[in-house]
């Protein structure tokens, strides 16, 4: 009698918790997210110098960049800037653009002052500054910080 | 004992919960439902406090209460949703000249600048409307932001207070007279001298980069040539070509990025004064 009593007050009392999910097992993940949306290795063969610059870009990617480390300032880096450029305009704009990129990215000076910072604080510079068309250029101020690209 | 003191725990804890359901307040009654959208709305839980009118302007249309739903919408940015309750008030309503002023507020906000003047020009006597200066105001102020030609100087600056014409007389002139970079200019200034573009739009430091660059690579191919040594002379000449090119394009891009930023400024240093000047604040205080 006294065992049914007390299991019966243990089991109103538990069930009671209705909060099931307050005791659920937590589904953590511990491992570093790696952001390979700047790493495209795939074959671009929409015209001869697209394959081209492509195939230099996957080759600088794989034996260069990836073994260097992440050492450009600016998101997107000037590699995927230089793609994203020929792809958006032509090759012989596309390379003006990244030459200019280039000339931006070795100035050392006042980037905090003039770009945006993407949250893993790389200067945001998209190629829609770029293109001459007034109509895509979308300014965000310094004091700005990118959620994502 | 014990037996008694375990048949009351279980009384307890089976009767009890009972109990309460029976006097149970009924927290979905359009009263308690008005009251808690009241306390939502005065928390500045504007999103929820919307939902909740919206629950009871369901059961009971009033127009306090669409006021309401109207000034939570447009305080949580949903501008849209705010100027189409606010313009759905009709003349008989005692709200109706807050709710016109605050539709205008909305569009304003919303940088529909185009349906805001032609609204305000389709009141029937705008200079009997109660807030006719503030919607004149309104109606001024929208021109700043569009690439329509301003009303001539006499007139426009006539529509403000004394106190704000200094700076409303700065606005309009920086409007006519934009202190806009010539992207050709820049350009050309860069094809003279490497860099000089940027300097002209203010990106000192990568002009001196472009200039630095383009010189000592252009220097080494210079050298390379007299020493004969073609394929670096070559390597070096071409790279300086593409950082000179590549300059002159940057160049006329960064006096265009130039002059979108002096306007972003420019739009934002009006939205600062307009802020200032507390003229967005709802005309009906329904927290006091």
């Amino acid at each position: 009698m006294k065992l049914f009593f007390l299991i019966l007050l243990f089991t109103v009392q538990v069930s009671a918790q209705n909060n099931g999910q307050k005791w659920g097992k937590a589904n953590y993940s511990y491992a570093i997210k790696i952001d390979d949306g700047q790493r495209d290795f795939s074959i671009d063969s929409k015209s001869p110098e697209r394959l081209v610059l492509k195939s230099i870009l996957d080759s600088y990617w794989f034996f260069i960049s990836d073994v260097d480390g992440d050492n450009c300032s600016f998101s997107p880096t000037c590699s995927n800037f230089f793609l994203q450029a020929v792809r958006k305009t032509n090759l012989v704009q596309g390379t003006l653009m990244f030459f200019d990129r280039f000339t931006r990215d070795m100035d050392i000076y006042n980037k905090f002052d003039h770009y945006p910072e993407v949250e893993d604080g790389h200067f945001y510079d998209p190629v829609s500054l770029y293109t001459l068309n007034k109509n895509e250029i979308k300014y965000i101020p310094p004091s700005v910080v990118i959620k994502s690209e | 004992m014990k037996k008694i003191f375990l048949l009351f725990i279980f009384f307890f804890t089976t009767g009890f919960p009972q109990a309460v359901k029976q006097n149970e307040i009924n927290l979905f009654s359009p009263a308690n439902i008005k009251k808690f959208a009241d306390y939502l709305f005065c928390s500045n839980d504007y999103l929820r406090a919307a939902l909740e009118y919206e629950k009871y302007f369901s059961l009971y249309p009033n127009d306090s209460v669409k006021f309401k739903i109207a000034t939570a919408y447009s305080k949580i940015g949903d501008y849209d949703k705010s100027a189409l309750m606010f313009d759905s008030f009709t003349k008989s309503s005692e709200l109706f000249p807050y709710a016109k002023m605050e539709y205008f507020k909305s569009l304003f906000q919303e940088k529909n600048y185009f349906r805001l003047r032609s609204s305000i020009l389709n009141i029937d006597s705008i200079n009997n409307f109660r807030f006719a200066y503030q919607a004149k105001e309104l109606y001024y102020y929208s021109y700043l932001f569009t690439i329509d030609t301003l009303p001539p100087e006499s007139i426009y600056l006539a529509h403000f207070d004394k106190t704000d014409i200094r700076q409303i007389k700065n606005f309009y002139e920086w409007k006519t007279d934009p202190p806009h970079k010539s992207p050709l200019l820049a350009a050309l200034l860069s094809a003279v001298i490497p860099g000089a573009g940027k300097f002209y739009v203010d990106q000192v430091a990568d002009g001196i980069t472009a200039l630095v660059a383009t010189a000592s690579l252009g220097y080494l191919s210079y050298t390379d040539f007299k020493a004969g040594h073609y394929f670096r002379g070559w390597l070096f000449g071409g790279l300086a070509a593409g950082f000179y090119a590549g300059n002159i394009y940057g160049s006329a891009a960064a006096a265009q990025i130039y002059n979108v930023k002096i306007q972003f400024d420019f739009e934002n240093s009006i939205g600062v004064f307009i802020n200032a000047k507390n003229f967005f604040t709802p005309g009906i205080n329904f927290c006091k």
